[in-house]
């Protein structure tokens, strides 16, 4: 809707513009040429129609095609202006501020001093001194204007005035323009790569545009008034170039940015086909050209993760920038990235929207794999903690119990030997006792064993599983691996083989196993029913991130080495 | 013969002491840790000592290091290792490297004095004794093909009870066989896991030691 109103509002300003050159030629800045009109409207309505057709922010977009329609405006303080003579007179030098307030927006949404300064004497020069300020004082006919319109703003006739504050006001023109060209000339040295890339195709033709206006001001400061002499008419043309290229310099970013779109449509399109994890880390990195780029989601809690799920940190990156991305006002994800890439608006603007979607797959994916790591993580913890467990009790089943209970026997065989001589029948009954202390440390020995091996924790996987040879006869020893491994690994391995042997049938049962790939293997090959009610077995072999695979008559089991 | 004691639990070291004073030992030190019990080897030279596997400082196997280490230092100091684990692999650590003059008894044998008597003066005659429980549970064992199963039924029998530590006349006695047939066995034995002649008392143990293996 607004971009209807802003045409009609250009196109209005565009036709009562020729008109009045039409009108009264001689005394218009275009002149007789019609070449040199049509330019001069062309670079006016060049630029509302980039101002509207750019991905900018509104009040951007207000002042970039108020500046277009301000340009057309320019030539209204002629004579044959007409009833619009009066806005001519307050607005004919008011385009070189507007415009110079919409590139320093362009340049940055929010105006430092030095801008706002700069920007309140280029507005304050060009509508009080040259505009407001002259026209209540010009009486047209007084000055020797007599074809001129009648100015209705007139107070009262002040020749005198109107000459001081013309040149008042084309020396501030020029004295801003001049600062207005250094700011912008600053403003580049210091900015980042990406952000002279964005900045210097309107930067640059703006401050082009204003340095040519604050020359002709000061050509014209002598007579008071900004002319129409051939000076001007030179300057006037080189105005018209750099707002043509002004306005080619906006379109230009839209036309970068509809690239960029391009490209990241592209790269929705090949996430379509089910990326691997941590793939549009590669994708974005490719599209953004940036192969420092990396892409952080958030977990509740505060902490971060990467794309493949593990534990990241987003402070750590000294040398890079962080773009959280929001949703709901809460950080979700976050984007690492080279300084500056996306200090272009459209840049993030068209990541958020083009891979919105690939950015939610994978960071949900992300969560779903770190979930399920913790998981494993806590099972993995739950299986450690009742190891420990059993290993203690063990302990304190050795160093307590059967201690103390041998130490017993020792005390009964010295109690026998003083008595031995002198009571028959007490010896009898001690020695029975003697006896049943030798079964309950054997049954205690069993017990501790069955707890976990002591051989396990002190010597490791293949000593565990020989000595399960002596206690199972039908446990055929194959090849096993000598070193040792993470504890974990160790007591799941070996409870595998030991509880495939209790709860299989008759049968010899066959185990080997052997290290490849940061992997143990192990293979138990035996009669049927080995394979029979495996869950609690994959869950211990599960809790330290391995896989069971049970088919009939055999078991492996695949343990990552290093858990 | 003079005895050397370490095991951490006192009671039980005192008991023992006694038990093998008046089984007519000399027992001339006790200690209760790894450490103590190396200074003390050292310093009194006894002819065995009787040593605990599970001992301070690390409550793990260091009574069987420190047994080690004793064969090490001393070829004529012999070791008896007392245990709880009956794994054959403890056994083996401890005979593996200097099988002479050591043993491995479970620790619930302690008050069976005469066990105990016999094992420490086979010991001290510079053979080499495993427990009978384990070496029962190695003839059960399944293993890897070896020169083992080029032995008969009845040859790895003796074996197994040369590996408890019986002498010819007692494996006889055990199996109602005379000492003539048991030499044969015997000899056939070594032949059979290549040992070749040499001193008889080292073969007796180098045949325990492949027996062991159990290859």
């Amino acid at each position: 809707m607004y971009r209807v109103a802003a045409w009609v509002v250009a196109l209005t300003a565009a036709a009562v513009t020729v008109a009045i050159v039409r009108a009264d030629p001689g005394d218009s800045v275009a002149g007789e040429s019609a070449l040199a009109l049509t330019a001069e409207v062309a670079a006016g309505l060049l630029l509302v129609a980039a101002a509207l057709a750019a991905r900018l922010e509104t009040w951007l977009r207000v002042l970039l095609a108020a500046s277009g329609i301000a340009w057309l405006i320019a030539e209204w303080n002629s004579p044959g202006a007409g009833a619009a003579f009066s806005v001519g007179l307050v607005l004919y030098a008011a385009w070189p501020a507007v415009l110079a307030h919409a590139a320093l927006r362009y340049a940055d949404r929010s105006l430092g001093w030095p801008e706002r300064a700069l920007l309140a004497v280029a507005y304050a020069g060009s509508l009080l001194l040259l505009g407001a300020g002259t026209a209540v004082f010009f009486d047209p006919v007084e000055q020797g204007c007599l074809d001129c319109p009648a100015n209705r703003l007139l107070l009262s006739s002040h020749p005198e005035a109107v000459h001081d504050l013309g040149r008042a006001g084309l020396l501030v023109a020029g004295v801003w323009a001049a600062a207005f060209v250094a700011l912008a000339l600053f403003r580049l040295a210091r900015a980042s790569w990406t952000r002279r890339r964005v900045e210097i195709p309107v930067l640059v033709p703006v401050a082009v545009a204003v340095a040519v206006f604050g020359a002709r001001a000061l050509h014209g400061r002598e007579r008071g008034f900004l002319s129409n002499d051939p000076t001007d008419r030179a300057y006037v043309a080189a105005e018209v170039a750099a707002l043509v290229l002004v306005a080619a310099g906006v379109v230009w970013a839209r036309v970068r940015a509809r690239r960029m779109r391009a490209e990241l449509t592209r790269l929705v399109v090949d996430l379509g086909q089910s990326p691997p994890p941590g793939g549009l880390r590669d994708q974005l990195a490719d599209a953004f050209g940036d192969p420092s780029l990396d892409i952080l989601h958030a977990q509740t809690g505060g902490t971060w993760i990467d794309g493949t799920g593990r534990p990241a940190d987003l402070d750590g990156h000294s040398d890079q920038q962080v773009t959280r991305l929001l949703a709901g006002g809460r950080p979700v994800s976050a984007v690492l990235h080279r300084p500056g890439l996306f200090e272009e608006p459209a840049m993030a603007a068209e990541l958020a929207d083009a891979a919105r979607l690939a950015l939610e797959h994978e960071r949900l994916n992300a969560l779903r794999r770190a979930h399920l790591e913790s998981l494993r993580a806590s099972r993995g913890r739950i299986v450690a903690t009742a190891d420990a467990e059993r290993r203690s009790l063990e302990r304190d089943l050795h160093d307590g119990a059967q201690q103390r209970l041998a130490t017993l026997a020792i005390a009964i065989r010295l109690a026998r030997r003083q008595l031995a001589r002198e009571d028959q029948g007490l010896d009898a009954e001690l020695g029975a006792a003697e006896d049943g202390l030798r079964v309950a440390l054997a049954e205690l020995r069993e017990l501790a064993h069955g707890l976990i091996p002591a051989v396990l924790a002190h010597e490791g996987l293949k000593p565990a599983v020989e000595a399960l040879a002596e206690r199972w006869p039908r446990l055929v020893v194959g090849d096993l691996p000598a070193g040792r491994f993470a504890a974990p690994v160790e007591s799941a391995a070996y409870f595998l083989v030991a509880e495939t042997l209790r709860r299989s049938g008759d049968g010899d049962v066959a185990v080997t196993a052997r290290r490849a790939d940061g992997r143990l293997l192990v293979q138990l090959r035996g009669a049927t029913g080995i394979a029979v009610s495996t869950t609690d077995l994959e869950d211990r072999v599960g809790a330290v991130g391995g896989t069971l695979d049970a088919t009939e008559g055999t078991l492996c089991a695949e343990l990552p080495c290093g858990f | 013969m003079r005895i050397l004691i370490a095991d951490d639990e006192a009671l039980l070291r005192d008991g023992l002491a006694r038990l093998l004073e008046d089984a007519g030992f000399e027992v001339v030190g006790r200690c209760g840790d790894a450490d103590a019990l190396l200074r003390m080897v050292d310093a009194r030279l006894p002819d065995v000592a009787v040593v605990d596997i599970r001992m301070p400082p690390n409550n793990t196997d260091d009574g069987l290091v420190a047994a080690q280490e004793i064969r090490r230092r001393h070829s004529r100091i012999g070791v008896l290792v007392l245990s709880h684990h009956l794994e054959a692999h403890y056994a083996m650590r401890l005979l593996e490297e200097v099988p002479e003059r050591a043993g491995y008894l479970l620790k619930e044998r302690v008050s069976d004095v005469a066990v105990l008597a016999d094992a420490l003066r086979r010991i001290g005659e510079g053979e080499c004794v495993v427990d009978p429980t384990i070496v029962s549970r190695l003839v059960a064992r399944q293993r890897a093909r070896g020169p083992l199963d080029e032995l008969t039924e009845r040859e790895r029998e003796v074996l197994a009870l040369i590996a408890e530590g019986l002498s010819n006349t007692a494996i006889g006695e055990r199996m109602y066989l005379s000492p003539k047939t048991i030499e044969a066995h015997i000899s056939q034995i070594f032949m059979k896991l290549d040992l070749l002649p040499a001193a008889d008392q080292h073969r007796r143990v180098l045949a325990v030691l492949a027996y062991l293996r159990g290859s």
